[in-house]
């Protein structure tokens, strides 16, 4: 009975599943044969076949490797031409290339309630669309999801993570601040020093840099701006102090000598001309800040675990090409870090965790 | 005189036939999804995007430009002929094109105005993108918050031009629009308000659902109410002659046009403010100036004002994105996104790594605004027709428009919803006589004023000295407080010299 009972507290289960195990479950009773495993097996099955009509051939039989038999939606929730859309489009276009496998790919933005209303929809999918419902996800995404709404990583199926980036603190080279040295002996010294940045990813990197060195936001005040391009702009009229940003999107300015980089958040330098900033450790008594930002995709939580690991090794064939390395990852300047289903899932949950812990959200 | 040089061999770059075929493609995609409400050049650059993949940059950029370009002249098409905006920047078009269209029935006379004045707007636009290009993006680097918040204020004042008859209504309505813009996602903390506890809610009221709603779809419900009062429709036969414009005419159009192409090429460099800002503002701006016809009732001055401004910001944008690799709208952004795709970088060292590309750029703007200006001519007397098919037959037609419209903005449901609710919202407004546009322009800028603001305040650490220790933002602070007090200043004089002959 605990499968069944797994299925009962699963909130997600659909009406139609519901009917189909309540069937089940009064079948049992009036045999009275719970403890026959092949008959409950029997019933179980016929139970699927119920409630789903078409409740995947592989769902039934774990065994079975997965196909893609119809159109495969993937959802994006950010507008056409932003970054979570290029990320996808750059994975669609290359399993098209490559021929990985037939079924046409529909890429859909959804950008209703900031995302979160595509996030949700995705969540429930379920019955054979489930199996064939990616959704791009990231940790700009989980971020506002888990802050401002009650679905949870949970209720997704996790199936890879395609690439990582980390951030820096910059400022101009005309700046008061030369150095991060010059940004802590300020804030000492009881001066408050303004931070610009964009949303999500870098107001945790922020809470997390401000909680390693133990200062009030009044001491290092944090001003939101809709875009990493915005926070720039910002600095560069030197209307904040100091600006965090992923290293693709200051890199030209870094070349032409606009902006200096003064801090690496992670847990060791970069390299190339961004290698002249020290990381948090280097600079006293700290601890390295390091928050990854990471890209990746997910499926619905009635996704079956055949179609998840056939996803997740696609996923792997697109990280192997050559494509992939030269025109998206060198392109933007991320770091490619595949990590298959099983890693994909446990680092999500452990990173949703960290942030509501940091976020005191229950 | 350097500059000159490197716009000809931008020009010698366009005239290759393959630039020169992708231009006028460009500009007639652009003129296409202009006038379908609901894609605008965003949607359009996005889906035109993965096109251009095969291209080289040059040719790509120069297609996508022409798009973004020729888009301004399209959204009037919808705006004059239907009173639906065709997108977001072409609202206060409606607000003189439609009533010149039908209630004066000069529906091509309207057109060609529009059109004439996007081209004039768009020449001032693109002449100082070309003569003082990088210098135009350090101006817009000036404006902090401080600086966008005192000209916001500025800017706000302005709906006192937009009114009507009656102040108390007008307030009423702008309070209407800022409470409408409020919905959504807190600006600086991420927190979502006023939702109401709805996922849709939490992302706010799509603008362009809401302005289909509240001005196209509010007046299908009119025409409806009215569909047995005023049978007749006009009937006299639209030809190119009878939709030119007498001398007088472009005489009229002329000095607002010039005023509102400098207007919106600034707005158009500021951060955050895009062409849809400068059509308000440009429509603002001539409030004070005498027209033929009041405006709102079918001046050509009013269309002339906001159509010249929208597509001087257009050109006014490119300034920043090109000079800094800052998109300065969301259109900017896809082009930005396409800039990395064909492995250039955008960025400060773009006019001295690529010249061949930035200035081939911009010297197909010229050529963009050309090919627009003419194929927008030549298809003129074919779009006026739209205005004789009967009213039972348009009604069907336009809600379609309204519903595919308010549907493709975020390709959902939700917007459809926003769209029927604020056509109810708008036709009852409509009905008691609130205007509507300083509702929408409350709704456009009022989330900006408050973001900057707040940035502003975080920066002073709650002092209001920051609005009036920076020289940008007193100046502005001052106009605005010039504006307010002028009419009560003239009309305390006009009572002192009545009293003193006594």
């Amino acid at each position: 009975m605990q499968i069944l009972w797994a299925f009962r507290c699963n909130p997600l289960r659909t009406r139609t599943q519901a009917r189909g195990f309540q069937v089940v479950e009064q079948a049992l009773r009036r045999t009275k044969m719970k403890k026959n495993l092949p008959v409950l097996a029997a019933f179980l099955l016929a139970g699927c076949l119920f409630s789903g009509g078409q409740q995947s051939p592989s769902g039934a039989d774990p065994g079975k490797p997965f196909e893609p038999t119809r159109n495969v939606e993937w959802i994006v929730t950010s507008n056409a031409g932003g970054g979570s859309d290029i990320f996808t489009r750059a994975i669609s276009d290359i399993i098209v290339k490559e021929g990985f496998f037939q079924a046409p790919i529909l890429v859909t933005n959804k950008t209703d309630g900031g995302g979160e209303v595509g996030r949700a929809q995705t969540a429930g999918t379920s019955g054979v669309l489930a199996n064939h419902t990616l959704l791009t996800f990231n940790s700009g995404d989980l971020m506002p999801m888990v802050k401002n709404t009650p679905n949870r990583v949970e209720n997704f199926k996790p199936i890879g993570i395609m690439a990582v980036d980390k951030q820096l603190i910059f400022v101009t080279p005309d700046s008061k601040y030369k150095t991060f040295q010059a940004v802590l002996k300020a804030v000492q010294a009881g001066q408050k020093v303004v931070m610009g940045g964009s949303k999500g990813d870098d107001i945790a990197t922020y809470d997390l840099l401000r909680s390693e060195l133990k200062w009030t936001e009044a001491q290092m005040p944090f001003i939101t701006y809709d875009s990493t391009n915005d926070a720039l702009t910002a600095i560069l009229g030197k209307h904040v102090d100091i600006v965090i940003s992923k290293p693709a999107a200051a890199a030209e300015y870094v070349e032409a000598g606009k902006l200096l980089p003064i801090l690496a958040l992670a847990i060791e330098r970069y390299t190339g001309n961004l290698s002249s900033a020290p990381t948090l450790s280097e600079l006293g008594n700290y601890k390295n800040v390091e928050l990854p930002v990471w890209r990746g995709v997910v499926g619905p939580a009635a996704m079956s675990p055949a179609a998840q690991a056939y996803w997740s090794g696609i996923l792997k064939k697109v990280s192997e090409t050559e494509t992939w390395k030269t025109n998206y990852l060198d392109k933007f300047k991320l770091v490619g870090e595949y990590k298959n289903w099983q890693e994909a899932t446990e680092y999500m949950t452990q990173y949703q965790k960290d942030y509501m812990a940091a976020q005191n959200i229950k | 005189m350097e500059n000159i040089l490197m716009l000809f061999s931008g020009f010698s770059t366009v005239f290759a036939f393959n630039n020169l075929a992708a231009c006028l493609f460009g500009a007639l995609m652009g003129l296409i999804v202009g006038a379908m409400p609901g894609i605008g050049s965003l949607a359009g650059c996005a889906l035109l995007l993965p096109l251009t993949y095969k291209f080289n940059p040059t040719t790509a950029i120069i297609m996508l430009g022409a798009v973004y370009y020729a888009n301004m002249y399209g959204g009037a098409f919808s705006a004059i002929l239907l009173n639906i905006p065709g997108d977001s920047p072409a609202v206060m078009t409606a607000v003189d094109g439609y009533p010149m269209a039908t209630t004066r029935g000069r529906p091509g006379q309207a057109l060609f105005v529009s059109n004439i004045s996007s081209c004039i707007g768009g020449f001032i636009g693109i002449l100082i993108l070309t003569f003082t290009g990088p210098a135009l993006a350090e101006i817009g680097l000036a404006f902090g918050p401080a600086e966008m918040t005192s000209l916001l204020l500025m800017a706000m004042t302005s709906v006192g031009w937009l009114m009507g008859e009656s102040p108390i209504k007008g307030v009423i309505a702008t309070l209407l629009g800022i409470i409408l813009a409020n919905i959504g996602m807190d600006t600086l903390s991420g927190s979502p308000r006023f939702n109401f506890g709805s996922l849709y809610l939490m992302g706010g009221i799509p603008f362009i659902p809401f302005v289909i709603g509240s001005v196209g779809f509010a007046q299908i419900i009119k025409i409806m109410e009215n569909r047995n009062a005023d049978p007749q429709k006009l009937n006299q036969k639209l030809t190119i002659r009878s939709s030119l414009l007498s001398i007088k005419e472009f005489r009229r159009l002329l000095p607002p046009a010039i005023r509102s192409g400098f207007l919106g090429t600034f707005v158009g460099v500021l951060p955050g403010a895009g062409a849809t800002t400068a059509a308000f503002l440009g429509y603002a701006a001539q409030r004070p100036f005498k027209s033929e016809e009041p405006l709102g009732t079918g001046a050509v001055e009013g269309i002339a004002a906001c159509e010249a401004a929208n597509n001087a910001a257009a050109a006014g944008a490119f300034a920043p994105l090109l000079a800094l690799g800052i998109p300065g709208s969301g259109t900017g952004a896809v082009l930005l996104g396409g800039l990395i795709m064909w492995g250039l970088t955008p960025g400060p060292l773009l006019f001295t790594k690529s010249p061949d590309f930035a200035w081939g750029l911009i010297a197909s703007l010229y050529l963009a605004n050309l090919c627009a200006l003419f194929i927008a001519a030549g298809i003129i007397p074919f779009l006026v027709k739209i205005l004789s098919v009967p009213i039972k037959l348009m009604i069907p037609l336009i809600t379609v428009v309204c519903f595919v419209g308010a549907y493709s903005s975020s390709n959902s449901m939700y917007g459809v919803l926003v769209m029927l609710l604020s056509g109810v919202l708008g036709y009852i407004l409509d009905k008691h006589k609130y205007p509507l546009a300083p509702m929408l322009l409350a709704f456009v800028l009022a989330p900006m004023l408050e973001s900057n603001m707040r940035k502003a305040f975080i920066i002073s650490q709650g002092s209001l000295s920051i609005f009036v220790t920076r020289p940008i933002s007193l100046v502005f602070l001052a106009i605005m407080a010039a504006l307010i007090l002028f009419p009560v200043i003239k009309t305390a004089i006009k009572r002192i010299r009545k009293e003193s002959p006594k």
